[in-house]
């Protein structure tokens, strides 16, 4: 009884008069921020149109940049795998990690998609989320709520609840700089302890290898660059062809997210090296001396083949629809599985395969259609959700 | 491989209504048009008005939804599948008898359009207890295989009473009509206008008086302003009623209004969390300060009604045929 249990957690979030103020709080000062992004920046609209054609021809040959991306990442001396599956993915994470280790990781949906930090708990590492969002929700044992603010569902006196009782200390709500702070004083020295640091991307080059990482906090800076060895996983969708197709859409990216600039953009195309010792490539000098990019399927490429839900492969992650979003509004993460509201309903059918959320959450869409109205990529979210309860109703 | 199973109950029981009698309500064919009684309306004609589901069941609809809330809420539990399906007998109701307890002014906003188009000159008939369903649910159901079959008969039953063009009045059936039919019916040739439309192609003859002075907020319906793209007809329409102070939203209006929570059956399947998003949509237009909510769709109209009973508020919410009714100079 999937649509019961779903239904039931779903009015539970509907109730919460917590989820509603924390998300009253974040959908106006993202609208606010936006506008004023937008503002200062008008030639985004434009970019944006041009980034949708960059995404819809990648995704039309995906196959082909996923190859050539795993060369040009070898050729820089790291090391790329295709896992067609979530399984393929955690084996091979398995095989570079072992167990016993010491792991800072960057906020990643496609970790999320696979369970990855779990599935590392599980093998016996220690697993530190080091974005301030996704700490709290591991602390909390609870599950992101949004792709860019995981912890959105959770009011600043609830997060000063839980930073109390992990340093024993007691922490005012009101001050959030301390809140912050205690995060980084909590975090600083498992950077420098960690075997491994690993992250996600929101774009990548195929022609260079290189991953684009955009990022506030530095969290991600310090997760790939102190430890001995990055590990990359990155769903396959990420990929466009040349260094300025991904500016294009690492811009785009952050200017919908509500940034006018964000204060870091990381790209990383092999391990750390250096020659200054008589001309010697020698690998690992400040930064990791191993890179390791996975680049996960798992129902992307037959998902591209869609005539319509293959749209929900162009989207930049950028979150912008799940605050135009009414039942979002209410209910956060809740109206959602791996990826959250309409565009998680085709995810939980075509990439996650779970028919039964699927239907639940193609049936929570109000088909109202604001946040295509939002969307940079102009994603059709209520056409897609009729065509993904008519295949699941009707089959194809 | 598809499974029937995954529609929602709630919205299977409407869509089979509509696919066993034609209606949302699954009434009998007799009980339809009731409203139209006394207007003496033609059958026949090249244009039709073609008046939908929502506007003359709104009583029994928004009874029914409002019991399906309460169950929603209490009797059933909140861990059960609770929808519109099966409750009525569960709870000894039978949908056709409540239209004995229909409210009066359920059908007004259609007597008002009528009355608006006759003062136009519009030449118009009413297929009346023949007129088809636009079966548009059955579309945003998922059940397209229903929806083409039922589409054509709804197609080829306007085109037996020599049916050329629509003035549709609900929004989501006039898009269904319009635009939804097109790719499943070869050779389709209606040509489908909305009533707004109608309106205000013959706006600059109009002198239009409120009774009274209001302050008027505008809720775009979802199928208005996002589907068929209607953004400042009914804006233009309001402003050149003299009288009605408009105001509107900060962020939430036109492409970026708020659905009111019954967007696509959304109602039919999450009762109570539609009525939450109802209470949300109403308190961001209360916020403009207005005395009167006007809107243009008997799903919305629905809606808006149960947030302001809910907030206790005095806000009036109208259809804009009736505003327009009312501002009519004699």
């Amino acid at each position: 009884m999937v649509f019961g249990e779903y239904k039931k957690e779903l009015m539970d979030a509907a109730h919460n008069e917590r989820i509603r103020l924390a998300l009253s709080r974040a959908i106006k000062s993202y609208r606010s921020n936006t506008n004023t992004a937008l503002k200062k920046f008008p030639h985004t609209i434009k970019l944006a149109e041009e980034v949708l054609e960059i995404k819809a021809k990648a995704i039309a040959e995906m196959e082909k940049l996923v190859q050539q991306v795993s060369q040009a990442i070898e050729e820089n001396k790291g090391k790329a795998y295709i896992a067609r599956t979530a399984k393929d993915a955690l084996e091979i994470i398995d095989g570079l990690v072992g167990t016993g280790k010491l792991i800072v990781k960057g906020k990643s949906m496609t970790g999320e998609e696979i369970g990855l930090r779990e599935h590392l708990e599980e093998k016996g590492n220690e697993v530190y989320e080091t974005d301030l969002g996704e700490f709290i929700i591991q602390k909390l044992h609870s599950r992101p709520m949004h792709i860019l603010s995981p912890s959105i569902h959770v009011p600043k006196e609830d997060v000063a609840k839980l930073f109390s009782e992990i340093t024993g200390k007691e922490l005012p709500p009101d001050d959030i700089s301390k809140l912050v702070a205690t995060a980084r004083e909590l975090l600083r020295d498992k950077f420098f302890k960690a075997d491994i640091g690993i992250s996600g991307a929101n774009v990548v080059a195929a022609e260079t290898g290189t991953l684009f990482m955009i990022e506030n906090e530095g969290n991600i800076r310090l997760a790939t660059g102190a430890p001995p060895v990055h590990i990359a996983l990155i769903g396959m969708e990420k990929l466009v062809p040349t260094l300025s197709d991904a500016f294009k859409v690492a811009e785009v990216t952050w200017r919908y997210a509500n940034y006018t600039v964000p204060s870091y953009v990381s790209l990383v195309s092999g391990p750390s090296k250096t020659g200054d010792i008589e001309k010697v490539t020698t690998y690992g000098a400040h930064g990791p001396k191993e890179l390791h990019v996975i680049f996960l399927d798992a129902g992307r490429t037959e998902l591209a083949k869609h005539p319509v839900l293959r749209q929900a492969l162009y989207c930049l992650r950028c979150g912008g629809c799940l605050y135009e979003c009414p039942v979002f509004a209410v209910t956060a993460g809740y109206f959602g599985d791996k990826l959250f509201g309409g565009l998680g309903a085709v995810w939980a059918a075509m990439v996650t395969k779970d028919r039964q959320k699927a239907a639940a959450m193609a049936y929570t869409c109000l088909t109202c259609g604001r946040c295509k109205v939002r969307c940079p990529m102009k994603i059709d979210v209520p056409t897609m959700c009729v065509e993904l309860r008519r295949l699941l109703v009707e089959g194809a | 491989m598809g499974d029937k199973t995954l529609v929602p109950s709630g919205l299977a029981y409407l869509a089979d209504n509509i696919i066993s009698k034609q209606n949302i309500l699954g009434t009998a064919k007799e009980a339809r048009a009731r409203w139209a009684k006394d207007l003496n309306l033609k059958q026949t004609g090249d244009t039709v008005f073609f008046v939908g589901c929502g506007y003359q069941y709104a009583g029994e609809l928004d009874l029914l939804s409002s019991m399906a809330r309460k169950a929603d809420k209490s009797i059933l539990g909140a861990d059960r599948l609770v929808g519109l399906a099966g409750l009525p007998k569960k709870l000894g109701i039978n949908p056709v008898s409540m239209l004995s307890k229909s409210k009066a002014d359920s059908a007004d906003p259609l007597k008002d359009a009528v009355k608006v188009l006759g003062k136009l000159g519009v030449k118009f008939g009413y297929l009346g207890s023949e007129e088809p369903c636009c079966v548009g649910l059955l579309y945003y159901t998922g059940l397209h295989r229903d929806f083409a079959q039922n589409a054509q008969a709804t197609y080829n039953k306007l085109k037996s009473f020599g049916v050329k063009r629509l003035i549709s009045i609900v929004p989501s059936c006039t898009y269904t009509l319009r635009n939804l039919f097109l790719p499943f019916i070869g050779g389709y040739d209606l040509e489908v206008k909305h009533f707004v439309e109608v309106i205000l192609e013959n706006l600059p003859s109009m002198k239009l008086r409120f009774p009274g002075e209001a302050k008027v907020a505008y809720h775009d319906s979802c199928q208005m302003v996002r589907f068929l793209g209607m953004k400042e007809e009914p804006r233009q329409i309001l402003r050149a009623i003299k009288g009605i102070d408009f105001v509107e939203t900060e962020w939430t209006k036109g492409e970026w209004a708020t659905c009111c929570g019954g967007g696509g059956g959304f109602e039919a399947i999450f009762p109570e969390l539609s009525h939450i998003l109802a209470v949300n949509r109403v308190k961001e237009l209360l916020e403009t300060g207005a005395e009167i909510i006007v809107t243009h769709c008997p799903g919305c109209i629905m809606q808006l009604k149960s947030g302001l009973k809910e907030l206790k508020s005095g806000v009036k919410v109208l259809d804009l045929a009736q505003v327009v009714a009312m501002s009519l100079e004699a």
